[in-house]
């Protein structure tokens, strides 16, 4: 699949998987592509920055949308007869400060080297060249990569998106759709 | 903090949009408890299929929602 990447296609991934090294996340997601595309600077970001997006107002979502998880709803939890404090206390005293809480956790466990993706996000690098295929384009570049991302609706694109307020057709019309699927 | 006995409480359990809102909640905790259990169990040394078991799950099921990459064995 790689080897039809157009040579700005790659850069969004080396540069994904440097954002993710940066924020110290455990695998590269949705939200790391979003940015490389974004950082890029070829067609895909010139659609985005169409929608009104742009690297500043994507890092700023990213952050404000925390983990798509959420906080625990502690009220609905207690309807249901549990203390979730209790929980969280159990938890903490067996693994740690934030053991049910903080995605922090997941990064102290990998070291160096090579982050994965994640299954959503390898989904949408296989969509984005699906979408090359059904629009007989021989390479996938950064358009075909957003619409992936678009099509599959994975976690924390779906969360930044909706954050920002991405008028999801526009942008797919941007992105050389004539009809939004 | 809401207690589970309160009569306004109990009354709002039959509203769907409450009792929904109960599983959502509880879903997301065993989610999380689940991840910090298996990765408990994978770094004592338990094998995928040991895991698997205790969750009475396939090992397929267990290894495609938790491990990181192919190298996670």
């Amino acid at each position: 699949m790689f080897e039809r990447f157009t040579e700005e296609a790659r850069r969004v991934v080396v540069l994904a998987q440097e954002e993710a090294r940066t924020a110290r996340d455990p695998s590269i997601d949705g939200a790391h592509l979003l940015l490389g595309i974004a950082l890029t600077g070829g067609p895909g970001a010139e659609a985005l920055q169409g929608a009104g997006v742009d690297v500043v107002r994507l890092r700023t979502a990213i952050r404000e949308v925390g983990d798509p998880g959420g906080p625990l709803d502690a009220d609905a939890l207690a309807a249901l007869g549990i203390d979730l404090e209790q929980v969280r206390r159990t938890a903490e005293a067996a693994f740690g400060t934030g053991a049910i809480d903080d995605r922090a956790r997941e990064r102290r466990r990998r070291a160096s080297g090579h982050l994965p993706f994640t299954r959503a996000s390898k989904e949408c690098l296989q969509h984005g060249l699906r979408q090359a295929l059904r629009r007989g384009d021989r390479t996938i570049d950064s358009r075909h990569l957003l619409l992936g991302l678009l099509d599959v609706g994975e976690k924390r694109t779906t969360a930044v998106l909706d954050h920002l307020a991405v008028d999801r057709t526009d942008l797919r019309r941007r992105l050389g759709e004539s009809d939004a699927a | 903090m809401a207690t589970p006995t309160d009569v306004t409480t109990a009354a709002a359990a039959d509203d769907p949009a409450t009792g929904l809102r109960a599983i959502r909640a509880l879903r997301e905790l065993a989610d999380r408890l689940e991840a910090l259990q298996v990765a408990n169990a994978r770094d004592r040394g338990w094998s995928w299929q040991q895991v698997a078991d205790a969750l009475g799950v396939s090992r397929q099921a267990v290894h495609k929602k938790h491990a990181r990459s192919r190298r996670d064995r």
